[in-house]
């Protein structure tokens, strides 16, 4: 009897262990996804992404990559990568097999290798443009591998003499402009014609001093003042360009309030940000140990519609956001389980997966998405083209995912606004925290209630002021009879 | 509590110079509708901190806490009187504490008055009409600036500039007295901790 007890229990307790170990299979996603609510507090939310897949040299049959700096995908969806220790580029085909390896290239009549290429970048007509780091250049190659052209010493009066060009990344619009984010370039992107020569640099970051350096400073010596650090604006860490020509740039902002920034052509950031909002992460951080200090943003990459994600070195994040600068998901972490990153260099995005290629791990991790991202991703785009009426059911969907998404109920309440219905819509739109299409909504409800209720408010008003005339002239009245009296 | 001494605050409100005059010479005013005021401003400043609608609102309103919020304007409240208490005392200020407390609390009658019904308004008005909720606060919050300034000039005898000078000084003395209590607070948890040591050693060696 004593031993059946016991079975028993074995059993439970095996089941029980079975069955919790399925429920963290189920869960089985090696970072946590959380988003910040309209007052900055953390919420978590459902994986709008999850890894599916790594790829790497060896798996590949190319011998394992090198610290590899960076990861670019074509137009036709071929991916170059700049397999920066091993100084070559490899190519891989629209179904991720590799095609070819460009070690070198034909310069004049001999032959030319790379040394230590960072950056890679390819335009729709596939030239390859190649920041050659170690040989201090930016080389162009043609989709056949000869060599296009080849950007070196630029030169011009805003350049110290002593600068070294040594390119880091680089990116190339529809007109062949080339953008160069150089190594210690405090004063913009390097931005360089048609032609190769140097014409400027776009995106210059103000330098910000605060109050409390400027009296320090003020009341410091002279020759303290020499050994403090130089207020020096912030290096750009890699740019990518929209297909209509504007350049997103990423740099490391030690305040954590503006980690990325879309240039016109002129220069000027002119990216949308929502009121007090941060375009740079994480929103909170540790000041000590491991993981801590603000997001450190390194590459950017444009997934159109408006819709951009930015890459954290800090903590292994990914960070997507839209059009107006809404948070939409986080997903990603540090780690050694499949699916993290140790060192993440580089970010971009093919068909509907996402790639971050490690340069510790010298692997690339795939993000599929799950049917929340893809949610998300679809309503935003349709958002972003203005179509909200075909937006909503899917925003309907989302909030049964995640029933904190404030867009979500910003825009069922702005279909509802849409509609007529506009004491519904307040609704909606107070849970969105949506102040402005509130107060529109709030507005058309009271002009509603007004109109409604117009005759018994008259009515009302008449009656009073009848009353108060009646009251005087009674008053008037019986003044006088007292008077009369007297 | 005589129903003179009730209405003294809305007597103030217009006759400032004359009525903090009878406050401190007379005996016009009352410790209790003094105290009363505080509370009240405490109640209409945290029911307007929680519920101001959705258009004005800035605060989370799952942080808001009342309690905290009606002890923090009482102490508050406290502090300056303290403090204006210890300065205007070596400044030939003719104010006697109870003069000084009943002064801020006089003074605080119109944001006692506004603040409701400027968050029952601030329910019944969308985006571009908020001017008039803050118009209403800041005509209020300006009106019991003006409203402290006269009284303590008053109660104390003092002219404008000096007046000025001893709200600075008031300002410093205050913080002061939150860094004093501060440290007190520290050194009482030390003496205390150490006591309870003492205590827990005896416990287990006798």
């Amino acid at each position: 009897m004593k031993l059946r007890i016991f079975h028993l229990i074995a059993i439970v307790i095996l089941v029980l262990s079975i069955l919790s170990c399925e429920a963290s299979a189920a869960a089985g996603i090696p970072y946590i996804t959380y988003n910040y609510d309209y007052w900055g507090d953390v919420y978590y939310t459902p994986a709008a992404y999850v890894p599916s897949g790594n790829l790497s040299g060896d798996s590949l049959g190319v011998g394992a990559f090198k610290s590899p700096q960076d990861l670019y995908v074509a137009e036709d969806g071929r991916v170059y990568i700049a397999d920066t220790g091993n100084n070559r580029i490899v190519v891989l085909d629209a179904s991720l097999k590799v095609e070819r390896i460009i070690s070198e290239f034909t310069n004049q009549g001999s032959v030319d290798t790379f040394s230590a290429p960072t950056g890679v970048f390819v335009t729709n007509r596939n030239e390859i443009y190649i920041a050659d780091t170690g040989n201090f250049r930016v080389v162009a190659l043609t989709e056949e591998g000869l060599l296009h052209r080849i950007i070196e010493n630029p030169t011009s009066e805003v350049l110290d003499d002593d600068f070294v060009f040594a390119p880091l990344k680089v990116a190339v619009d529809y007109a062949d402009r080339v953008y160069v984010v150089s190594k210690n370039m405090f004063q913009g992107i390097m931005a360089f014609d048609e032609k190769g020569d140097f014409t400027g640099f776009t995106g210059t970051i103000k330098v910000t001093i605060t109050l409390y350096e400027k009296i320090w400073r003020r009341l410091s010596t002279k020759a303290q003042r020499q050994r403090q650090v130089k207020f020096i604006p912030t290096e750009f860490t890699n740019v990518d360009i929209a297909p209509d020509g504007f350049v997103y740039a990423t740099n490391y902002d030690p305040d954590g309030k503006q980690s990325v920034r879309r240039l016109n052509p002129r220069g000027q950031d002119i990216i949308k940000k929502k009121k007090d909002g941060s375009l740079s992460g994480d929103l909170y951080w540790r000041l000590g140990r491991e993981y801590s200090g603000p997001s450190r943003i390194i590459d950017v990459v444009y997934r159109g519609k408006g819709i951009y994600s930015i890459l954290d070195m800090t903590r292994g994040r990914i960070f997507t956001y839209d059009h107006e600068g809404n948070l939409l998901y986080i997903f990603g972490g540090k780690g050694s389980q499949t699916g993290t990153f140790k060192n993440p260099t580089a970010i971009d995005m093919k068909d509907r997966k996402i790639l971050v290629l490690d340069s510790h791990t010298n692997e690339i991790v795939t993000f599929e998405s799950t049917e929340y991202g893809r949610l998300i991703d679809e309503a935003v785009s349709l958002r972003f083209e203005g179509d909200e009426a075909s937006a909503v059911e899917l925003w309907k969907k989302i909030i049964q995912w995640d029933s904190n998404f404030e867009l979500a109920y910003s825009g069922i309440g702005k279909a509802y606004l849409a509609a007529g219905e506009n004491k519904t819509a307040m609704e909606y739109l107070k849970l969105g925290m949506d102040k402005e299409y509130y107060s529109i909504a709030y507005k058309r409800y009271r002009d509603e209630i007004l109109k409604e209720n117009l005759g018994t408010i008259l009515t009302l008003l008449v009656l009073v002021v009848l009353a108060l005339l009646v009251r005087s002239a009674v008053m008037r009245h019986r003044k006088k009879e007292a008077v009369d009296v007297e | 509590m005589n129903k003179e001494k009730l209405r003294f605050p809305f007597y103030i409100l217009f006759h400032p110079f004359d009525g903090f005059y009878e406050l401190r010479h007379r005996e016009k005013g009352s410790l209790i509708v003094a105290v009363l005021l505080v509370f009240l401003f405490g109640l209409s400043f945290t029911l307007n901190r929680k519920y101001a609608g959705f258009v004005v609102n800035e605060l989370n309103p799952l942080y808001v806490d009342s309690l905290t919020d009606v002890l923090g304007v009482g102490i508050a409240v406290l502090l300056f009187s303290v403090a204006n208490w210890s300065v205007t005392c070596l400044m030939n200020g003719e104010g006697r504490f109870k003069d000084i407390f009943m002064v801020i609390s006089y003074s605080m009658l119109p944001m006692v008055l506004t603040f409701i019904p400027a968050t029952i308004l601030s329910w019944f008005i969308a985006a571009d009409e908020e001017s008039i909720y803050y118009l209403i606060k800041a005509v209020a919050i300006v009106f019991f600036i003006a409203l402290l300034l006269i009284g303590i000039m008053t109660v104390h005898g003092y002219s404008f500039g000096k007046t000025l000078l001893t709200m600075l000084l008031t300002f410093i003395a205050a913080i002061l007295i939150i860094f004093i209590a501060l440290l007190l607070a520290y050194l009482v948890t030390q003496i205390i901790s150490f006591f309870r040591s003492i205590y827990t050693e005896l416990i287990i060696r006798v």
